[in-house]
């Protein structure tokens, strides 16, 4: 069962000792920061890793945090510097990070994970194998305007850009989500949409 | 209509303000093109504000916590010495040097003339002091302990920036 904490209390609570209460901030937040580590690996495994490292990062700082902004957009901008690491660490260089083509693969070669939750296709099925096409940057921040709650300055400050940057490029990713809609699923996306 | 769209995504997000927000209510009202694209966009708005987020492991918040603890055994040396040990040894070594130079000045023959006479003989006879070999077996074990002390803390040092190289800060 999770604390009722808010996330401040708990973070007081952790700094004050209570170590074993963190247990109750990564329970609370793991699938958000987990989806967005899976927007920029790509895979279940590096995803784990990712999150699994940005928690353990954000409690050897958990001092430094100085509650100037929410928990979630401070651990989301842990998230995104160590997603982007973890990719420059598999050599991939920011030329093929930028090109979309580099995602496109995942379109032609659906992986296991997908076939085998083929059979129960939903609409969430189909935005989520259309966001996984999407370049990172992309899904991360749909992700986080739809799902992390987070402002256009919140996320912006978690991925060190301007508010306004963070408007236009939420509008070309909608953009460019819907066009993957409609490629993917032809006739599908008209219903879907 | 990229104009159109992004109006519309803006109305939608409630990033417009009160008097924006009414005039496109408005066109959405009275304009036929602009009331689709509005239905098109709230519906994909609503879609993907549905997505479903994904599930780490069951045991992911279990792995987090044993990462935490391994680090945690993993603190270098120097940060878990009682700041106290070092003072003592601080003060071991300044007692010992004390005792050391004492016992040498101490030990010093001073009968030897005062002041060489210039005109005279210049020599001076100054007897090397007399040191028991206790004060010098310690002498030596001392430098030893430091030297062991000295060599344990550069390879704290050396296997902490390996570690951090590893966890690639």
């Amino acid at each position: 069962m999770q604390s009722k904490l808010s996330d401040i209390e708990l973070i007081e609570q952790v700094l004050a000792g209570n170590q074993a209460l963190y247990a109750d901030l990564v329970k609370r937040h793991q699938r958000f920061v987990f989806t967005l580590a899976m927007r920029f690996a790509k895979n279940r495994e590096d995803a784990e890793e990712i999150a699994q490292d940005c928690f353990v990062k954000a409690y050897r700082s958990l001092s430094s945090f100085q509650q100037q902004s929410k928990f979630s957009t401070w651990l989301y901008s842990i998230v995104y510097t160590t997603a982007m690491t973890f990719l420059r660490k598999r050599r991939i260089d920011t030329d093929s990070i930028d090109d979309e083509d580099t995602f496109m693969q995942v379109e032609d070669k659906p992986s296991a994970y997908d076939l085998y939750n083929a059979e129960n296709k939903s609409r969430s099925f189909y935005l989520n194998q259309a966001i996984e096409q999407l370049l990172p940057d992309d899904a991360a921040i749909i992700t986080m305007f739809y799902k992390g709650e987070q402002s256009l300055e919140e996320i912006g400050r978690a991925l060190g850009m301007e508010a306004n940057t963070v408007k236009v490029k939420l509008f070309r990713a909608r953009q460019r989500l819907k066009e993957k809609l409609e490629r993917n699923l032809k006739h599908e996306a008209k219903e879907l949409i | 209509m990229n104009n159109v769209e992004e109006t519309l995504w803006n109305y939608i997000d409630g990033n417009c303000s009160p008097d924006e927000q009414a005039a496109i209510s408005k066109l959405i009202a009275s304009d036929e093109s602009y009331r689709l694209k509005y239905n098109e966009l709230l519906a994909l708005s609503q879609e993907f504000a549905a997505i479903e987020l994904d599930e780490p492991s069951m045991a992911f918040t279990y792995n987090v916590i044993e990462a935490i603890r391994k680090e945690e055994a993993l603190v270098p040396l120097k940060s878990t010495i009682n700041k106290r040990i070092i003072l003592g040894i601080a003060i071991f070594f300044a007692v010992t040097l004390t005792l050391f130079v004492g016992y040498a000045l101490f030990s010093m023959d001073w009968s030897t003339p005062q002041l060489p006479n210039f005109i005279g003989n210049l020599s001076v006879d100054i007897q090397a002091p007399a040191i028991s070999s206790d004060v010098k077996k310690m002498a030596f074990e001392g430098f030893i302990f430091f030297d062991v002390i000295l060599a344990l803390f550069l390879f704290d040092k050396s296997l902490r920036r390996k570690n951090l190289q590893k966890q690639g800060l």
